[in-house]
């Protein structure tokens, strides 16, 4: 079973408990981020960028944690759809209480291409 | 069984015109590229499509187009029916190979078209196929939904052993994935295949991810990866290669090398738990694809 990209043992079953996927990003580096922006759509009239900056979210950490993983020069990067609408799915249940990461969540949820930059 | 006790025997199984070869084709590709997996695929669709990307050719021989040229199967060499990938898929190039072959079927409304899958993998078993120094995986890339016992041999006869159902979050496409589990199930005891995942070739309909994890998680299995359309891939098809080869750094390239990447590493390969028709319609209705249906209306015209 994979969940935004970890590998978590078939004796684990099909549905994996948040708390276990958390633990795997709970020691990425967030404070060197204050930003994450993050560019919706890919025809150029209807492009949109996204700035998100609660770092006291799921969401937050595990964003970060996509962004910097193997990508050492910091560049900008694709997001693969099910990893993005796997964090997506989590975030709405244990970031529930904000309003401003519920309305990203439901940014990501679409079928737009997603783009990911820090600052 | 032949080959080495590592080789692993996967099959891509879906509905007609899912994007099943394509799809298979291109993770196919990204295994023997990104992760140097050596490859042999058991095209079994009678259209005989399942190589031509890793071949850069329309279609190659069948092996029973070739035992019909021949007069009988004897008399086919396997240097015929097995071709060497282009490209980054030939055996010189570094890196993973792939090499090809087509089972090939009847002339339309003919004869059985599974007798050719049966026929072209005794053949390729008899010819020493799946003894080839370095063979990681055989991928037999199959159509239809395994109401036909011929298409259903490879779960049979226990020949592939972990099953990839390619489908989308369209009606008929998830009907087929859950009449393939019951396939699987039939034969699960028997021959030891399991269900190792769906893989959605998305529509990019409404909640496509949401109803493909639903489906996945009620046939007690993970939804693998979930595909995004995206043009390149046609791009890459009109010069008959796939994404990886045609460009690997594009953002479609790194989904098919995300998908690769699990399926090597994926251990989940479980027994499915087949759902009723009835539970399938109740699964769109909850996610709003089908409407619900009045009863009293049904069989009446929409201008009564």
């Amino acid at each position: 079973m994979f969940v935004l990209g970890f590998h978590f043992p078939a004796s684990m079953g099909n549905q994996v408990p948040d708390e276990l996927v958390a633990e795997k990003i709970a020691d990425v580096d967030i404070s060197d981020v204050k930003e994450i922006k993050l560019l919706m759509g890919t025809k150029e009239r209807d492009k949109e960028w996204l700035s998100y900056t609660n770092k006291d979210t799921f969401l937050f950490r595990a964003m970060v944690h996509y962004f910097k993983e193997e990508n050492p020069e910091k560049l900008q990067k694709y997001m693969i759809y099910m990893n993005r609408y796997q964090m997506s799915a989590i975030s709405k249940r244990v970031d529930a209480a904000d309003d401003e990461t519920m309305k990203l969540c439901h940014h990501l949820d679409n079928m737009e291409q997603f783009r990911i930059e820090v600052a | 069984m032949a080959g080495a006790a590592s080789l692993r025997q996967i099959a891509f199984y879906g509905k007609g015109g899912i994007g099943k070869s394509t799809t298979s084709q291109n993770t196919l590709a990204a295994m023997s590229h990104y992760f140097d997996k050596n490859i042999m695929i058991v095209g079994c669709d009678p259209k005989a499509d399942s190589t031509r990307l890793i071949l850069h050719e329309k279609a190659q021989d069948t092996i029973l187009s070739l035992a019909a040229e021949m007069g009988t199967i004897e008399d086919v060499e396997m240097e015929q029916a097995r071709l060497w990938g282009k490209g980054l898929f030939d055996k010189e190039t570094p890196g993973g190979w792939i090499n090809c072959t087509e089972s090939g079927g009847p002339e339309p409304g003919v004869g059985c078209a599974g007798r050719g899958v049966i026929t072209a993998i005794n053949f390729l078993e008899e010819e020493g196929a799946y003894d080839e120094e370095g063979l990681d995986f055989v991928s037999y890339d199959v159509l239809g939904d395994v109401v036909c016992g011929g298409f259903a041999m490879p779960i049979r006869e226990g020949k592939a052993q972990e099953i990839y159902i390619v489908m989308s979050g369209e009606m008929m496409a998830m009907y087929a994935a859950n009449n393939i589990s019951k396939g699987i199930l039939k034969y699960a005891n028997t021959g030891g295949v399991r269900l190792a995942g769906l893989v959605c070739n998305a529509r990019m309909t409404d909640k496509e991810y949401d109803l493909a994890l639903e489906l996945a998680q009620r046939l007690g299995t993970q939804l693998i990866h979930f595909v995004p359309r995206n043009n390149i891939v046609q791009h890459a098809e009109l010069r008959r290669m796939t994404v990886v080869e045609y460009s690997p750094y594009s953002d479609q390239a790194r989904e098919y090398k995300e998908l690769a990447r699990k399926i090597v590493y994926n251990d989940m390969k479980i027994i499915p738990t087949p759902i009723t028709m009835d539970e399938l319609e109740e699964l769109l209705l909850a996610f709003g694809l089908e409407d619900e249906v009045d009863e009293s209306q049904v069989g009446k015209a929409a201008e009564a």
